[in-house]
């Protein structure tokens, strides 16, 4: 988190020291202020000689110019520092959140705690700039107005910075709780946030299980934690208040009080009133500034830092190599999603030689999708072995295989990007290549492959292959039409189907899978229709840990699940 | 009034003492403000001329400096306070009236939108008396100000007014600059975000191809624009920034200037010039007083957002029992949302298999028979009493449900099981040690065949069900445990067996017809065996019974048949 900051902070030295030139021109009328008012009314409007305090007003105006140019130049500069910044955290939780959801492939993500993620973005971001600007603010402006009041009349500097560093310290002193409390704040309002979340998730549970009352008591329970903490905070907040008043407010009681002192030390009721307006107008909004720049934009800085930071490293990835042929086997393989849970596939032995055509079939829940991942190797079994051509399935290069899952993915770009997807593979990609997409398969092949898998009527709909694609204005079954396009013009020579035509229509399904099947290389499809499975040369039937494989013929008659999902009810039980 | 308005009002008022106490520390504290340049300027000018009376004046600041201080501090603890019981009020409102309502609330309000409202937006309606005093404690400065600087010398106060009107007028094109150019900014995020929602999608085909890096750099295209967009606003906020922060202290200099050729004719004393000079940089503070009342709007418009959910009226219950029997099922002349049941009946203690391709309204049916949802017109009734003249809790202690995908609600697994029990009694529950022999939580358990891998668990019952990884088919096991621990005369299974096992899902069925009482069941089913062994088939179609009969029979009809084969018509 501080290396962050730092790099924020340092990465850029130019604009640091445009920051500071720019702020010693701002602070200028906090320099001027009150020996300008005090002046104009000593030697000017007092003294009977009006035009002097004429010049002395028209020189604070004059700084009050430059600094408002000042100001803006410093908004600017601080922008400059702070974009980057935001632009960092950014790339730190899309890269996180990609990562991390490419590692867990089949975990449910949740979106909404990224699209919050992305809004604490904005506040850190704000934060950021906020906490520069005032501190940097309050440090030129204390020097200024110390500088001012020494050159005004010592004696009244006296009077009032040692009240104003009681008050400073009295704030720095009252910081720390505040930052607990703001933390215990948000933590709360965070719980609450998840509780209401789970209440609407399982509204319709409670109310069939008839718990709306302790279901009410809970929620006041997480509503009452969450407003003492406001509650908690805002006492520490009147605390920090009074704490802005002894260090803006006292001065002037003493500077009212000394004033005859001051006057008998020659001083005029000018300079009174201009040590005065060095308080009043320059020392209590600085110091208000750095209270709301510390006490909120710093805690709230903190706070969202160190939440957007606290990601977990990823592992490093392996190194992968090419397989041998298409070929998968899989050698007593067992897995299990808990450490306490039942395994999902429990010691399943099984090859499907390179050129077979095999379809896995089963209730939902039954391992298939656990299967179609372990072969592609995005999970690695707890025990046995799952080998491409030899090669552990997670170690085998991305090339080799392509997975083509139920929810397929279309990003936002051409038809042409999105089919041409898997032609570069991520482990070596072409020098001087930096287009994100890599090399473009010929029209000539688009075409044909498209033909071949039902895809030219989509492909004319979305307006050809330059076309730029909106996916949420795309049917699941044309999202999945172009996954699998894209799939078929990979080089991968093993293809796993995971439900990937579930939102086809039968023709459709089947044609996709005649071609599949045509295309050559191994071809593992986990049905989402049972007619998928008849056109498959074996079949797989998964039943809770229970393994079965086999020709349809063949299943029909021995396997009284397998007989069900087709549809073919014995009216004797089988059991 | 607006239902809303009327929240907001409702808000201050059942807050009253602390919203006085907000009340009048920023009155307080905005007099005890005005007071003190001119209190400041008579004690200067009192010390000038060695006026005794000085030691009083001074007196007087440093009660008015005290007074400012207390009812900053205490202002901050009341508005904090005030902020904290108005929304937690609220909020439990709201989340209270949303269980009355149940799941019919989802249909108009996504899960999201639900926690959205009685979170920000219950925050921002109880900040309302914070922003009306707020605005009332920036109004008393600036308009007394006005009030004092004319006392001291109308000429003042024409200099400050035109100073305001400035003000105000850079106010407003800042504030149209800014909503222009924000769109651009938002869009650019938009983007950023979709496209991550999009990559988080496809997580599995980016993980097969192994292109995590590419997608990273692919969602973080939009940041150019991101910050090209995000210089502009800053470059907006600036130049109006030089613009507001110019009008303050050219006002000031300017009263400064006009009071100073009065003090140099001797219409001013000295003091009297530093106390209207104040005058012109607090009456500027007007500035300032748009932020509480866009506080005010937008509590406003948070409270209509709110109104909105309240406005869903509740589910109503009656307040008869029922009288002894066996759980019959019957519909009358029902008709919901797409489907027409004419006429059924369900014999007590009898299973009935729901059978239809998705979309004919299997799951509106059962819904409609635990009564999860209300039909448009018709009745159903158990055991011959209607169902929405029953209590809420005989209702339930009768009713059981179990669904496809269970949320499992309770801090652990025994709570979660539990939930449908009208009391969580340990004895009851327990029996012994760890749910031991004849509790209620060990019998259901073992019936919805839980109980194993509930024990291998390290904490068992107690774990925690939030840290329980449970796979999809043993989630449903224990949302069927829940059911099977609460319906008392009717259980309804809605798909809540289809991730598992054929041999567990006969086992369970075996378990529940073999158990005391012979509850009735009504089970939405895809699975060809369960429509088999049921006593009685109700098949759907397009929302209407198609035929209803054994199985044996239903089996003649090829359409039937073709609900199970997976084909489409």
């Amino acid at each position: 988190m501080r290396a962050l900051l730092w790099r924020a902070l340092c990465r850029e030295p130019r604009q640091l020291v445009r920051i500071c030139l720019w702020s010693v021109l701002e602070a200028a009328p906090a320099f001027l202020i009150g020996l300008a008012v005090a002046r104009a009314i000593e030697d000017g409007f007092a003294a009977g000689r009006p035009e002097i305090g004429l010049v002395w007003l028209a020189a604070l105006g004059a700084a009050w110019a430059v600094a408002a140019v000042a100001a803006r130049q410093i908004v600017l500069a601080v922008a400059a520092v702070a974009e980057p910044f935001r632009d960092d955290l950014l790339a730190h939780v899309v890269g996180g959140a990609v990562r991390r959801a490419a590692a867990a492939s089949g975990a449910r993500q949740d979106s909404a705690a990224v699209t919050r993620a992305g809004l604490q973005v904005e506040l850190a971001r704000d934060a950021f700039a906020a906490v520069v600007t005032t501190v940097r603010g309050f440090a030129f402006t204390v020097l200024s107005v110390a500088l001012g009041l020494l050159t005004l009349a010592p004696g009244a500097a006296a009077l009032v910075l040692p009240p104003f560093a009681a008050g400073l310290v009295l704030f720095l002193a009252s910081l720390p709780l505040l930052a607990r409390r703001q933390r215990a704040f948000l933590l709360a309002d965070e719980r609450l946030a998840e509780a209401m979340t789970a209440m609407a998730g399982g509204l319709r549970d409670i109310v069939a299980c008839g718990a709306e009352d302790r279901q009410s008591a809970r929620m006041a329970a997480h509503v009452d934690d969450q407003a003492s903490a406001a509650r908690a905070l805002a006492r520490a907040t009147a605390v920090r208040t009074a704490a802005l008043g002894v260090g803006g407010w006292l001065p002037v009681v003493l500077v009212l009080a000394g004033t005859p002192w001051l006057l008998s030390g020659g001083a005029g009721a000018g300079v009174v009133v201009g040590a005065l307006t060095y308080v009043a107008q320059s020392l209590a909004p600085a110091l208000g500034g750095l209270v709301h720049g510390l006490g909120v934009s710093g805690v709230q800085l903190a706070a969202t830092l160190e939440r957007i930071t606290a990601v977990p490293p990823s592992p490093p990835p392996p190194v992968r190599c090419r397989p041998a042929s298409a070929e998968v086997r899989l050698h007593e393989v067992t897995f299990a999603y808990g450490r306490w849970s039942a395994p999902v596939v429990d010691g399943l032995s099984l090859c499907v030689p390179e050129g077979e055509h095999l379809a896995v079939v089963g209730p939902s829940g039954a391992g298939k999708s656990t299967l179609a991942a372990m072969i592609s190797g995005l999970l690695r079994p707890d025990a046995g072995q799952v080998l491409i051509g030899g090669v552990p399935a997670d170690q085998a290069e991305h090339a080799a295989r392509v997975l083509v899952p139920q929810e397929a993915y279309v990003f936002r770009g051409t038809l042409r990007e999105n089919l041409a997807y898997l032609l570069t593979p991520p482990d070596g990609r072409a020098e001087g290549d930096d287009r994100p997409d890599g090399a473009e398969p010929s029209q000539s092949e688009l075409e044909a492959v498209a033909d071949a898998l039902g895809a030219a009527d989509l492909v004319a709909a979305v307006g050809g292959y330059d076309a730029r694609l909106d996916p949420g204005a795309l049917s699941a079954g044309q999202r999945q039409l172009i996954a699998l396009v894209r799939a078929y013009l990979s080089p991968a020579r093993l293809v796993i189907l995971d439900e990937a035509t579930c939102h086809l229509d039968p023709a459709a399904e089947a044609r996709v899978e005649h071609a599949f099947a045509a295309r050559g290389g191994t071809l593992v499809v986990v049905a989402h229709r049972i007619t998928s499975a008849r056109r498959a040369g074996r079949i797989l039937l998964m039943d809770g840990g229970r393994v079965q494989a086999g020709v349809h013929d063949e299943l029909v008659r021995t396997a009284s699940l397998y007989a069900d999902l087709v549809g073919h009810w014995q009216s004797e039980p089988v059991s | 009034m607006l239902a809303g308005d009327r929240l907001v009002m409702h808000a201050v008022r059942r807050n009253a003492p602390w919203t006085a106490i907000l009340a009048a520390t920023a009155v307080g504290g905005a007099a005890a403000e005005l007071a003190l340049p001119y209190m400041a300027g008579r004690t200067v000018d009192a010390f000038v001329v060695a006026d005794p009376a000085a030691v009083r004046w001074l007196a007087g600041c440093a009660a008015v400096v005290a007074c400012v201080v207390l009812c900053e501090s205490l202002g901050m603890w009341a508005g904090g306070v005030t902020g904290a019981r108005a929304a937690a009020r609220l909020r439990l409102g709201m989340l209270r009236h949303v269980l009355g309502v149940g799941p019919a609330v989802t249909r108009r309000f996504p899960e999201g939108e639900l926690v959205t409202r009685a979170g920000l937006n219950a925050e921002e309606v109880a900040r309302a008396p914070e922003s009306v005093t707020g605005a009332l404690a920036l109004l008393v400065p600036t308009a007394g100000a006005l009030v004092a600087l004319t006392l001291i010398a109308p000429v003042l106060t024409l200099t400050l007014l035109a100073g305001i009107v400035l003000i105000l007028i850079v106010l407003n094109t800042f504030l149209r600059a800014t909503t222009t150019i924000a769109g651009g900014y938002q869009e650019a995020q938009g983007e950023l975000a979709a496209g991550l929602v999009e990559a988080l999608g496809g997580a599995r085909t980016i993980a097969a191809a192994g292109t995590e890096d590419r997608e990273v750099l692919r969602v973080l295209r939009p940041l150019p624009r991101l910050r090209l967009h995000g210089m502009r606003l800053w470059r907006a906020n600036a130049t109006a920034g030089v613009r507001a922060g110019l009008v303050v202290p050219l006002v000031e200099v300017a009263v400064l200037a006009v009071g100073g050729f009065m003090l140099a004719a001797g219409d001013l004393t000295v003091g009297e010039l530093y106390a209207a000079a104040r005058y012109a940089v607090l009456g500027a503070a007007l500035s300032g007083a748009l932020g509480p009342i866009g506080g005010l709007a937008r509590a406003r418009a948070a409270a209509g957002r709110m109104a909105e959910v309240l406005a869903v009226p509740r589910t109503r219950h009656g307040s008869r029992a029922l009288p002894s029997g066996t759980g019959a099922m019957e519909f009358r002349d029902v008709t919901a949302a797409g489907l027409t049941v004419p006429r059924l009946v369900i014999p007590g203690g009898s299973l009935t298999a729901v059978v239809g391709r998705s979309g004919s309204g299997k799951s509106l049916l059962a819904a409609l028979a635990a009564r999860m949802a209300d039909p448009d017109r018709g009745t159903v009734l158990l055991d011959g009493i209607p169902l929405p003249e029953l209590t809420g809790p005989e209702l339930r202690r009768a009713v059981g449900c179990a669904f496809e995908r269970p949320v499992l609600v309770g801090d652990t697994l025994a709570d979660a099981i539990t939930l449908g029990r009208p009391t969580p009694d340990d004895a009851v529950l327990n029996g012994g040690p760890d749910g031991g022999p004849d509790g209620v939580l060990d019998a259901v358990t073992v019936a919805a065949r839980a109980d194993g891998f509930v024990r291998r668990l390290p904490h068992g019952y107690a774990t925690r069900t939030m840290d329980a990884p449970l796979s999809g088919g043993e989630r449903q096991r224990l949302g069927l445990a829940r059911a099977f621990a609460q319906g008392e005369r009717l259980l309804v299974l809605d798909d809540a067996t289809s991730s598992l096992d054929t041999v567990t899902e006969r086992e369970i069925g075996r378990a529940l017809a073999d158990g005391p009482g012979g509850r009735t069941r009504l089970v939405v089913a895809h699975r060809l065996a369960t429509a088999a062994q049921a006593d009685q088939v109700v098949w759907l179609e397009d929302g209407a019974v198609r035929g209803q009969g054994p199985h044996r029979e239903l089996w003649r009809d090829p359409a039937y048949r073709a609900v199970f084969q997976g084909e489409e018509p």
